[in-house]
């Protein structure tokens, strides 16, 4: 009952957090220089009027923005601008579960590997293992994601043939991307689990426990994990948000027909339509990851009250 | 209390370091004392005086490192508990020597629910089933007084009063009904009235199970109520020892005759309550001879060379202290 009414608050502040976002990025994208049907191909003007006429872009701005809020809310985010045939739903619909894919096993990779060796490390501190893990959680973070595909790509399929170098479809065509997109979150995952851990460790609870006769691996996962997991819970809502929109980058790299690159080049090429539904649906994803995280705070710590 | 038994555990000579960036600290410094069977042992002294350091590495619990036992015994059944590998320990914690710490609202584990914590000790140590490990922390819940057990155990730490918790936590320590069981300030961090409630709780579990307990205070009130016999420990060393009624009755260590006097009692005037001046000693720096001489008022030249030997007195009641004045003789001038 309470996750209910929790639920039901949290999905009107979403309503109206959308709109704000849907509002301010109408306007923002309108003042900035240039539109979509500036090229490099300079339009006549009656091309020009029957495009715009199209896409409804010579009726009042006032009008062109409640007409697109109402569509919007019938989940109808136009057609796009640049990529003609498609409307932006169809485009979304097409890239979002390829790069959703990606990212949930890149994310299965991040949790698993940081967790494991933040774990580690932590209850093994000072030792070659927390060194050792650490410098590779800071390289993790530090090395750009092309440069970490590129190496893999050497070793991986050139030089022991393991895996393909591109394409999508088959599942040894997603473990070298998903790696790659999973090492940074792997390293802040590693880094936060590590931190946690460390702080629960020095509690008088984890005394207690000891004082019992429980083993040190009792401690550690029984009496040490739960609170350690807090940081790396709250973090990982907007990094989840983050990886399941994709990567330009890696997407360009391994030739993946995810939605990463729509971001960017939407924004560029003044494809509205495509940009505000890309934008929406990251904003939406990222409401919910992060109502998925107070839901797991109050799992995971029963002082924790849904309000 | 009479001594016929032979002790359940003995500390011989403990030497308890920490290695700091500053240099070694020694928090326990040579301490010896016997603890008989079913008696309890009030071990009294300021903050850093090494009382809960003692304790805990009779639990094998002292952090290592930058903690460092230098040295001692500590025997149990005849066994030297210091030379335990982890997996050993193991089998003495909570079922044999079991602990109760100072503040049960961080000293319980704020996300498992009370009987989690209650049952993970029986099945651990008494091989009971989740059923019955379960019937058993609900029956030791009633004993400690918490009303509605069957109910409460389902519930979280923060969801009890600071005195309950520290009962639950009582429950938790006596559940294997251990030999010994050390109680580091338990009472310091609750309301007076919950303070005489928990004492007389432990009281009657100490009847019922005939449990020896090693009560770690620096409220001398606490003592009296509570210890059969007093150990008062000063900068890391045993500086005076005695049964509780010698104790008050003829304090032979100036320091424990500070603390006294810093101690309200009903049965001395209402004259005002005396501080013990200066500050607890640094360890990294500890004064050369006797370690109280720069607070002590009965100070002589021989205190500021040699450190006092632990001179034990054999009478009626054993009494040991280590202060080289007889500050018996020269009480009475200062008091009047």
């Amino acid at each position: 009952m309470q996750v209910l009414t929790f639920l039901l608050k949290r999905f009107g502040w979403m309503i109206i957090t959308v709109w704000i976002v849907f509002t301010v990025s109408f306007f923002l994208m309108r003042q900035i220089p240039g539109g979509p049907l500036n090229g490099e191909r300079v339009l006549s003007e009656a091309v020009r009027a029957r495009l715009e006429a199209r896409y409804n872009l010579d009726a009042p701005i006032s009008e062109q923005y409640f007409t697109h809020l109402w569509n919007t809310v019938r989940l109808d985010f136009g057609p796009s601008f640049k990529l003609q045939d498609y409307t932006v739903n169809e485009i979304l619909a097409q890239g979002f579960p390829v790069s959703a894919a990606l990212g949930i096993l890149g994310m299965v990779f991040a949790i698993t590997i940081g967790m494991t060796s933040g774990v580690v490390s932590a209850v093994r501190r000072n030792s070659a293992y927390d060194y050792s893990f650490m410098m590779m959680a800071t390289l993790g973070i530090a090395i750009p994601n092309f440069v970490l595909a590129a190496m893999l790509i050497v070793i991986f399929v050139f030089n022991l043939q393991m895996f393909p170098a591109a394409g999508w479809g088959d599942l040894n065509q997603i473990i070298l991307p998903a790696f790659c997109l999973g090492a940074p979150f792997a390293g802040y995952i590693a880094r936060l689990t590590r931190t946690g851990m460390l702080e629960v460790l020095g509690n008088d609870y984890i005394r207690t426990a000891y004082a019992k006769g429980l083993s040190p691996r009792t401690v550690v996962m029984k009496h040490g994990l739960r609170g350690a997991l807090l940081p790396v819970v709250s973090y990982l809502g907007p990094a989840i948000a983050g990886i399941l929109t994709g990567s330009l980058v890696l997407e360009r790299i391994f030739v993946i027909p995810g939605m990463g690159s729509h971001f960017i080049e939407a924004a560029i090429q003044r494809d509205y339509t495509l940009a505000m539904g890309a934008l929406l649906t990251y904003t939406v994803l990222l409401f919910g990851m992060n109502t998925l995280v107070d839901l797991a705070y109050s799992i995971i710590d029963p002082r924790v009250k849904l309000e | 209390m009479s001594h016929s038994t032979e002790p359940i555990l003995q500390i011989q000579n403990l030497q308890v370091e920490f290695h700091t960036d500053s240099g070694v600290v020694r928090a326990v410094n040579g301490v010896s004392f016997d603890l008989y069977p079913g008696e309890t042992l009030g071990i009294v002294g300021e903050s850093g005086s090494g009382k809960s350091v003692t304790n805990l590495s009779l639990m094998g619990l002292i952090p290592q490192p930058p903690g460092k036992i230098a040295g001692g015994k500590v025997l149990y059944n005849g066994q030297n508990l210091l030379e335990l590998n982890q997996r050993q320990w193991q089998q003495v914690r909570g079922k044999k020597i079991a602990m109760i710490f100072q503040d049960p609202m961080t000293a319980l584990n704020p996300f498992l629910t009370v009987e989690e914590q209650l049952i993970e000790v029986t099945m651990l140590h008494m091989q009971l089933n989740r059923a019955q490990a379960t019937e058993h922390a609900i029956e030791i819940l009633r004993k400690v007084g918490i009303p509605g057990a069957e109910k409460r155990i389902r519930d979280y730490p923060h969801q009890f009063s600071g005195g309950m918790r520290q009962r639950v936590m009582i429950a938790m320590a006596i559940s294997c009904q251990p030999d010994i069981l050390i109680a580091d300030e338990p009472t310091t961090a609750l309301d007076v009235t919950i303070q005489a409630q928990i004492l007389e709780l432990m009281k009657s579990m100490q009847e019922e199970f005939g449990t020896a307990i090693i009560f770690i205070t620096h409220d001398l009130g606490v003592v009296a109520s509570i210890c059969d016999r007093v150990m008062v420990m000063y900068a890391g060393r045993k500086v005076e020892q005695s049964t509780t009624r010698e104790i008050f009755r003829q304090p032979r260590h100036p320091y424990t005759v500070g603390l006294l006097n810093s101690a309200p009692r009903w049965d001395q005037g209402e004259d005002d309550l005396q501080a013990i001046d200066g500050q607890p000693p640094d360890l990294l720096n500890l004064p050369l001879g006797c370690s109280f001489n720069p607070r002590c008022q009965f100070v002589q030249d021989s205190c500021l060379q040699d450190t006092p030997p632990l001179v034990a007195l054999e009478g009626e009641t054993p009494h040991q202290h280590a202060c080289l004045q007889d500050i018996t003789q020269t009480e009475e001038d200062h008091s009047s």
